[in-house]
This record gives C-alpha cells, sequence and structure tokens, in this order.
C-alpha cells in the first residue's frame, strides 16, 4: 500500500517537474531569428548580459503581449505600442501633442491634393533604409497600399479598398494615389496618433503567400530600433540600437537615439511597477494617482511630469466627460442637457475627479496644444456672448473665465502649491468653464416639465422620479471616464437628481448600441493633437453615421447629429487641411455648434501619470522642457531617444 | 462484471458531463453583455485606431466571418463540435489570429509547472505533518504547529502572497520581483534558464504552498484525531501492534481516503490557473489568460480554457475514483 502511495506521488512530481521543463520549450512556433543574436548579445541572455547603463526599461502601457512571435500589426490588435510604434516603425508623419507640431518621418513634407480632393502625391524622404539595410521607396508604399487593398482580413483592407483607385510611384520619392471619391483628408490614415497605417517592407513582404497570417517575425522596421528578442509569454521586448541609425528619420531629424537597448516590460500589478523603480529595475512607469504619489515619495531619483503639483501629464489629447444618449429622452432635449451642466459646480467636481489636476476646457477639444491659441482663446469673445434661453424673454450667459480659478481655489485649500502667474495658471486649470447656477437649471428642467417632489427630488415631466444611471467602465478608483461619471453623479445627486454610477465591463458594447442615458465616453471623437484640423472630431456627428437605438452606432455613441453641423462637416471636408487658417475657421465654426446643442458635456483633458527614474537617464521632456510629447507608448517616443543623457551610473 | 455494473455506466456518465459541461461553457459566454466584435472595435478605438464611420457595418461583417459568429447559434454550436472533435479549438478574437490552442500551450506549462508542483507538495506536507500531529495531538510540538496553521490559514491569499513579495524580493532582494524568468532569457533547456525558473518560481510557490499545506494540514489532523478515537485503533494498541505501524497502516492510511479525494478536485483545479499569483507576482500563466478572455468576450479562448479545465477535472475524479480500491481494500467493484 504504501509504496503505491508514494510510486504515485512520485510519478505525479515527476511529471509535475516535467511540466515546468515544458516552459523551457514553447509551443509557439520556433525561436525566431532575432532571438538567435549573434554570440556578443547572447552569452546566456538575460538583462544581466545588457549593461545596465545603456538600457532603458519602460513598462508595456497595454499589458503583456498576447501575440508575442506575431508583429503583423496590420491585422488585428498586436501590442504594438511594445516598440513597433514608438521605436522600430516610422510613420509618414506623426502628431506630437506637446509641441503641437506635425513631425514628417518617411513623408518629406505636406502631402499635396489636387483641387477637388480627388488625387494627391505625397513626398517621401530619401536617405532611409530598413533595418536590414534595404533601400525605403515610393514602391514600399505602393506595394503597401495594394495589399491592404487585395486582402479581406486587414485592418485597413475596408478603407483602402474604398477610397483608392490606384496608387503609383511617380518616381522613387514620390507616390501618387486617385482617389474613388474626394476625400482630403485620405493622407491622414498615414499620421501616426496612436497608431496609423505603417508601411510594409515590399522586399520581404512580396514572397510571402497568405500575408494576413504571416507573422512578420522577425519585424523589419525603418525606426531608429530593430528587434532584438523578445519573451514567447509576452512579459517583455527588447529592442536595439541600429548600427545605421543614420539612416531612419528619426536619426537623420535628431541624431543619434543614446540607449542602445531598450527594453519593453510587462509587470501585472501597480506594486511591482512600483518596487521595480523603487529598485531602478524600470526608468519608466505609467502609474495611478496613487502610485504617483507613492514612488515621489519613496524614490529620491524619481521624479513626475512636472517638478511640482500638479505632478501629472495634463496635456494628454483627449477631452474628457460626459455623453448624453440624444436618442433617449429627456436627453433628447438641448435644455435639460443644458441644465445637467449648470448643476456641476466644476471647483467640487474636479476635485472629486482628478484632485484638481486636471485642465478645464469649455469646448469638445482639449486646453493643450496648440488648441488653446488657435481654438478656445479666439472663441472667448463668443462664449462670453452666448446666452441660454429661459423663457419669459430672460437669458442667461452660462459661460465663466474665471472658473478655472474654482479648481485653483480647491487646490489651495487642499495645501498644493499652485503657481501664482496667472498664464501658467491658464495653462494648467484651463481658460475659464460654466458657471455653477442650480437656480437656473431648475428654470430651465421646469420650463419644460419637470418638476420637484415634497422631499425635493427632481420627477420627469410625466411625473415619475428622475433617475439618471451614468454608465462607465470598472476602474473607478484610476479611470478618467469612471472619475468623470463618479463626479457627475455626485453633483447631480446634490441637485436633488437620483443619479447613481453604472459600473460595467460591456460599456463598449452598451455605449455602441446607445443602452445607455448618460455614459463616461469622450464627449466628441479625439482630435488629432496637433495641428488646425477638427475634421476628426466633428466628423462623427455627421448625421448619415446615425443609427436607431439597438443597432451599431457608426458615429458618436451620443447619436447627435444636426443638419447645421453636416453642413459644416462638408464645408470642412472641402478645405485643403494645408489651409492653416481656413481649417481652423471653420472648425471653430463646427465647436460653436456643439457648445450650443451641448450633445456631451467636456470637462477636463485626460490626466497621466508617469514616473521617470533618473538613476541611468535624464533630460525628460518634462512639462519644463517639453521638446517632445512625454509618453514611452506614443509613436514620437523614438524622437525622444536622441535626448535622454546617460547619467554614467552603473 | 465489474466492466458492466461499475466501468462502462461510469465512462458513460463521464462522457455526458463533459458534453454537457462543454456545451454550457459554449453557451454561457454568449450570454455576456459583452459582443466580441464590438469590443474589438473598441480595443481598437480605445488602442488608437481610427475607424472610418462610413465603414462600420462592413468592418462588423468582417469580423463577424472571421471570427466564424455568422450563423445562428446552432449552426456556430454545430461547426464549434466539428472543429472540437479534430481537434481545432479556433483562433482567439482578442488575439487574432493566433490559434487558441497555441495561447493555451505557450501558458499552460509555467501554470501546470507551478500549481503541479505546489499541489502535490502542499499535499504530502500537509498531509503528512497533519497526520502526526492529529496522532500526537497532546504533544507540544502539535500545538505549536496547529497554532501557526490556525494563524496562516485564515490569511488572505493576496495579503499574503505581497507580503513576500515585499519582504523577500523588495526588503531582503532575495528574490526577483516579477517574472517568471530573467528578462532577456529566452526559454531553452539550459541549466541557467532552468536556475532562472526556479528562482523566479520560489516566491509564487511558497505563497500558494505555506497556504494549501495550512489547510490540508487541519483537515488532516482533524479526521486522524477522529480515526484515532476509533475501536480498532484501541485494539491495536492493546494488542501490542507496534506504534509505528498504528501510525501509518491503521490511522494514517484510513484517514487519507478523503484527501485522495480532495487530491483529484484540486489537481483538476489547477487547468483554471491562478490567477492572483499571477497577477502579484507578475507570472506567466492561464488565469490572466482566461481573466482576459472573459473580459474581452473572448468566445473561444474561454472555451479553449475551459474544455481543459472540464476534461482535467472529470478525468482526474475518474481516474480517482478508479484507483479507490488501491487505498481502500474495503471498496470492491465486483
Amino acid at each position: 500500500m504504501k509504496p503505491r502511495i508514494w510510486l504515485l506521488i512520485s510519478a505525479l512530481l515527476v511529471m509535475s517537474l516535467l511540466m515546468a521543463g515544458c516552459a523551457a520549450e514553447p509551443a509557439a512556433p520556433a525561436a525566431p531569428a532575432v532571438g538567435e543574436a549573434p554570440p556578443a548579445e547572447e552569452p546566456s541572455a538575460g538583462l544581466g548580459d545588457l549593461p545596465r547603463h545603456e538600457t532603458l526599461i519602460v513598462d508595456i502601457l497595454t499589458g503583456r503581449v498576447g501575440t508575442p512571435d506575431d508583429f503583423n500589426e496590420w491585422v488585428g490588435w498586436k501590442w504594438r505600442d511594445r516598440g513597433m510604434q514608438n521605436l522600430a516603425n516610422e510613420p509618414l508623419w506623426s502628431v506630437d501633442f506637446a509641441t503641437g507640431k506635425i513631425i514628417p518621418g518617411l513623408a518629406a513634407g505636406d502631402p499635396v491634393y489636387n483641387d477637388d480632393f480627388t488625387a494627391l502625391t505625397i513626398p517621401l524622404r530619401e536617405g532611409v533604409t530598413w533595418d536590414d539595410g534595404q533601400p525605403f521607396t515610393a514602391a514600399d508604399v505602393v506595394f503597401t497600399v495594394e495589399t491592404l487593398k487585395k486582402h479581406q482580413g486587414f485592418n485597413d483592407h475596408i478603407f483602402f479598398g474604398e477610397n483608392v483607385k490606384s496608387v503609383t510611384a511617380v518616381d522613387d520619392y514620390t507616390v501618387a494615389f486617385e482617389l474613388n471619391a474626394p476625400n482630403s483628408r485620405f493622407h491622414t490614415r498615414f499620421l501616426d496618433r496612436w497608431g496609423a497605417t505603417w508601411i510594409m517592407p515590399k522586399h520581404i513582404w512580396e514572397s510571402v503567400e497568405d500575408p494576413v497570417t504571416f507573422k512578420f517575425n522577425p519585424f523589419v522596421g525603418t525606426g531608429p530600433y530593430k528587434l532584438h528578442s523578445y519573451d514567447p509569454s509576452g512579459f517583455w521586448t527588447i529592442w536595439e540600437k541600429r548600427a545605421d541609425w543614420d539612416k531612419s528619420p528619426t536619426g537623420i531629424m535628431f541624431g543619434e537615439p543614446k540607449p542602445k537597448y531598450i527594453v519593453f516590460q510587462y509587470f501585472a500589478n501597480e506594486g511591482a511597477k512600483i518596487l521595480a523603480q523603487l529598485t531602478h529595475q524600470a526608468d519608466v512607469v505609467n502609474v495611478s494617482s496613487d502610485g504617483l504619489k507613492a514612488v515621489l515619495a519613496q524614490c529620491e531619483s524619481c521624479r513626475a511630469y512636472r517638478l511640482e503639483w500638479p505632478y501629472v501629464v495634463n496635456n494628454d489629447p483627449a477631452q474628457t466627460g460626459i455623453t448624453f444618449n440624444t436618442a433617449r429622452a429627456p436627453y433628447d432635449n438641448r435644455e435639460v442637457r443644458w441644465a445637467l451642466l449648470l448643476a456641476i459646480d466644476i471647483g467640487e467636481y474636479m476635485g472629486m475627479a482628478v484632485d484638481g489636476t486636471g485642465a478645464l476646457s469649455p469646448v469638445h477639444i482639449p486646453s493643450l496644444s496648440n488648441y488653446p491659441d488657435d481654438f478656445i482663446k479666439p472663441m472667448l469673445p463668443w462664449l462670453e456672448e452666448f446666452t441660454i434661453d429661459l423663457g419669459n424673454g430672460e437669458t442667461f450667459a452660462p459661460f465663466d473665465p474665471n472658473a478655472s480659478q474654482r479648481v485653483v481655489e480647491y487646490a489651495k485649500s487642499r495645501g498644493y502649491k499652485v503657481p501664482e502667474d496667472p498664464e501658467e495658471q491658464a495653462r494648467l486649470f484651463g481658460y475659464g468653464w460654466y458657471k455653477y447656477a442650480p437656480d437656473v437649471a431648475e428654470k430651465l428642467l421646469v420650463k419644460n416639465g419637470f418638476s420637484k417632489d415634497g422631499s425635493g427630488r427632481w420627477l420627469l415631466p410625466d411625473g415619475t422620479p428622475w433617475r439618471i444611471r451614468c454608465l462607465t467602465g470598472t476602474q473607478l478608483a484610476t479611470g478618467m471616464g469612471e472619475r468623470n461619471c463618479v463626479a457627475a453623479v455626485q453633483q447631480w445627486k446634490n441637485f436633488g437628481i437620483d443619479a447613481e454610477v453604472y459600473s460595467s465591463e460591456a460599456t463598449a458594447n452598451l455605449n455602441a448600441v446607445g443602452d445607455f442615458d448618460v455614459s463616461s465616453n469622450w464627449p466628441a471623437q479625439e482630435p488629432w493633437g496637433a495641428g488646425p484640423d477638427l475634421y476628426r472630431v466633428l466628423n462623427h456627428w455627421k448625421s448619415e453615421f446615425v443609427k436607431p437605438l439597438g443597432e451599431v452606432t457608426s458615429g458618436h455613441p451620443s447619436r447627435w447629429s444636426s443638419p447645421e453641423m453636416d453642413a459644416v462637416i462638408e464645408k470642412l471636408q472641402n478645405t485643403d487641411p494645408t489651409d492653416y487658417q481656413a481649417t481652423v475657421d471653420i472648425g471653430i465654426e463646427g465647436l460653436k455648434i456643439a457648445v450650443r446643442e451641448m450633445p456631451g458635456i467636456p470637462t477636463f483633458g485626460y490626466v497621466g501619470f508617469i514616473a521617470w527614474d533618473q538613476t541611468y537617464w535624464t533630460n525628460w521632456p518634462g512639462a519644463e522642457n517639453p521638446y517632445t510629447q512625454p509618453y514611452t507608448h506614443w509613436g514620437p517616443f523614438k524622437y525622444m531617444t536622441p535626448f535622454l543623457q546617460p547619467t554614467g551610473a552603473r | 462484471m465489474f466492466l458492466k455494473r461499475y466501468l462502462i455506466p461510469r465512462l458513460i456518465q463521464y462522457v455526458l458531463v463533459i458534453v454537457l459541461g462543454i456545451t454550457a461553457v459554449f453557451f454561457i459566454p454568449r450570454l455576456l453583455p459583452n459582443d466580441p466584435v464590438l469590443r474589438t472595435i473598441a480595443e481598437m478605438r480605445a488602442r488608437g485606431a481610427y475607424l472610418e464611420p462610413g465603414a462600420m457595418d462592413k468592418i462588423i461583417s468582417d469580423l463577424q466571418q472571421m471570427y466564424g459568429l455568422e450563423g445562428s447559434l446552432w449552426e456556430q454550436y454545430l461547426a464549434f463540435w466539428g472543429r472540437l472533435f479534430r481537434g481545432d479549438l479556433g483562433v482567439s478574437f482578442f488575439q487574432f489570429p493566433t490559434p487558441v490552442i497555441d495561447l493555451i500551450m505557450t501558458a499552460l506549462p509555467w501554470t501546470a509547472g507551478l500549481l503541479l508542483t505546489t499541489t502535490i507538495l502542499g499535499w504530502v506536507i500537509g498531509n503528512l505533518v497533519g497526520g502526526f500531529a492529529g496522532y500526537y495531538s497532546n504533544k507540544q510540538w502539535s500545538r505549536v504547529l496547529d497554532a501557526i496553521a490556525m494563524v496562516v490559514r485564515p490569511l488572505p491569499y493576496y495579503i499574503f502572497a505581497f507580503a513576500l513579495l515585499l519582504i523577500f524580493a523588495y526588503y531582503l532582494r532575495w528574490f526577483p520581483i516579477s517574472g517568471g524568468a530573467r528578462l532577456g532569457m529566452r526559454p531553452s533547456w539550459s541549466w541557467p534558464f532552468i536556475q532562472s525558473v526556479l528562482w523566479h518560481s520560489f516566491l509564487p510557490a511558497m505563497s500558494i504552498l505555506v497556504l494549501s499545506a495550512a489547510v490540508w494540514f487541519q483537515t488532516m489532523k482533524l479526521v486522524v484525531q477522529n480515526v484515532n478515537a476509533e475501536s480498532f485503533v484501541t485494539y491495536a494498541k492493546l494488542s501490542g501492534v507496534k506504534e509505528g505501524r498504528i501510525v501509518s497502516r491503521y490511522v494514517i492510511r484510513n484517514a487519507l481516503l478523503p484527501q485522495i479525494t480532495g487530491l483529484g478536485l484540486s489537481l483538476g483545479l489547477i487547468f483554471s490557473g491562478a490567477l492572483i499569483t499571477e497577477i502579484v507576482y507578475s507570472y506567466p500563466g492561464l488565469g490572466t489568460l482566461l481573466y482576459n478572455a472573459i473580459i474581452n468576450g473572448d468566445y473561444n479562448l474561454i472555451m479553449g480554457i475551459t474544455v481543459f479545465s472540464i476534461l482535467a477535472i472529470t478525468t482526474s475524479v475518474l481516474i480517482v475514483d478508479l484507483i479507490y480500491p488501491l487505498f481502500d481494500p474495503r471498496i470492491r467493484y465486483m
């Protein structure tokens, strides 16, 4: 008996050890050539063999790579912030939201459209090579577009299929497109704003039998770094500086990248990220508000984007806020939407949402980059004159140019050190918002048939209690959408509405089919974050994209549209996006309509939290020196690498 | 007789449970409000892809076609069984177009290696120590062990795991903070890699092992104390049977029977992964794979992992049932 039990146990133990051993031989396809780096690079591999003083370690924003051996980023989602989009790929153009500039990468300049926007030519940069030494030419662009058009399964298959009649290489460095219909924004498909259509190296892809399932491993790009190795379980990817970095657009434009190796590492929890940074095993981590506080409190060599409060990155090009489902009563009524806005005390709101750290915007684009100068400041006179009709000849001007001061006061009450310079305050907290006017909100509601019961709770026009459920995601403590819902619900409760947060994993579905009253979906499509063009924002409000409730909407989840906005969109569509002032003027027209109709409430710009350790690397693009955008997951991270300075620490 | 009266009905039951389980696994994810196609679109948008609004209907129908979500539920169900019989679990929606089997086989060795080892070691240590502690329950060392187990067992796992991480990885820096092996190291049968895996697995393994051993210890101790009070044990003692023989042949052997059933079930559960361990230690494995599959409505991946889990649990229970007579001579299937 006894021997039999132990035999069984021993067998199970051996099996378990074998299983552990199996981890040594991944079931995934064979190790790529890149994993078989030259002997000098791989004695037993490991960071121990990568010199720490030449290695930059950053965390992967989007988490553990689910497809570690697959670099075909043209199909599905391939965790391209593991270094593909931000180091090894160069797009035709990139958005840099910190400088407000569009940076040409593989392109040598702006696209040139014909008069009716049915054709364009793009000049390409000369002297660029792929990281395997082959020259980059117009043939690569032509091949890419034709391949994407040809095969169903590529993310951009439909776009190019519907838009492109023909694509030709005029010469090695000029590519010409003929379009099926006028499209003045066709080129933006190649503009990297956390993603774009990347160019394929023709010399590799042309011999591939099935490009949709091709893994493109080893990855070959035109960026300054090339793939060194990766973890088959998706925990890390290592990139190495190209010996011929000067043949990449980054090298040509900005010089030699400083880190020899860049490691993208996944941490499954914030605690591990913080511990890694405190022990100098991670140079850059994306954390939560509390995580940033923990790092700054315990790590002398660490810094945030701002050297002083509010520390955060508050120039991320996404405008957060609240979206109304305008296909549902009573949110189909503009005056009800305005009443809900005026019931918000933005000082309290900001305190509750993000501890006062965000920049307010009264319009549906964030207060960052070139947007304040191009759009928000020019709109201030109009905003101050703008009024709402309260009935009986009474009007109300809702805009408050000093609303940001309420946030400043909140911050001071918390003991934070707030800059006294008004211009700096405006940059940090925005150029005004709307008044807190619950009395005006009440008038608007009463005008529209709403009433209050004996206990002061609002009733709908049909006499039933008014209940608002604010649909949002599940990261109630850290998500920007979630923080908006939490703050809005509290404000509306104070106002006497039975409001609650409806937290769900299915927000994508519910927003898409319109199964919500109010949601924390961004109140408008995110803008590019640089340049004058708001077509990306406004186009999502086009009436032809609005679908009945229950069907997946193609446009913005608010399902709001108007003939007036359609006309603006069409006008913008027919305007050359390189005509700066004309594009800005039409954008302002669209923003005015959005303010009047208020299909969603814009509150504050997205707040990001990054911690940089300066033990091994310095000269980070912080707020005091924003030479480029600060994130390592955005495309222009590659443009940061030539400016980083090694400290020499070992 | 054994074949007809026990084995065949038991095997039929085994197959039936698998079919019903897999059927439930097919339908339940489809009741989730998460539509994988919309989820994919939302993820692509959230991660920077600008999807032309005018092309949305076409994108949706393309994705449905690629994911095999066209046709009625019944047609999808039949197609699913057809694929399953060919050993094809389909492709992951979220990690498209990676085959589900590839994802599982990459994660499984880590999970199985960690959980199989800790489950078995925890069972052996807990039962062995618990057995002796139960038999010698009046001894001082037995009381001390009991007190330790009483303190350790109710500790929330994540607190315990994180405490180990803080103490041994951050303050003492004896072990790594995260990962399954050293950064930059590709899996191989080399000693440095095996050494690195063992080094990285130590804290995750200890966190599971200590708590599971405490559980087995407490249950075994109680069962042994009960068995110890049985008249056949008293009779053996009065008959002058050697104490070692009484402990091993009469007491522990009898007390072990329910523990073996427990072991069988625990082994089956391995295929569900160890989500919290994976999160605390950033350890690769099936747990996060399953979690992400559920969050993203990745039907194929959910089904793939749970098919393995169903097969593992039902098979381990079947094996335990069949080998039970080896441990308990009173049970005969004849």
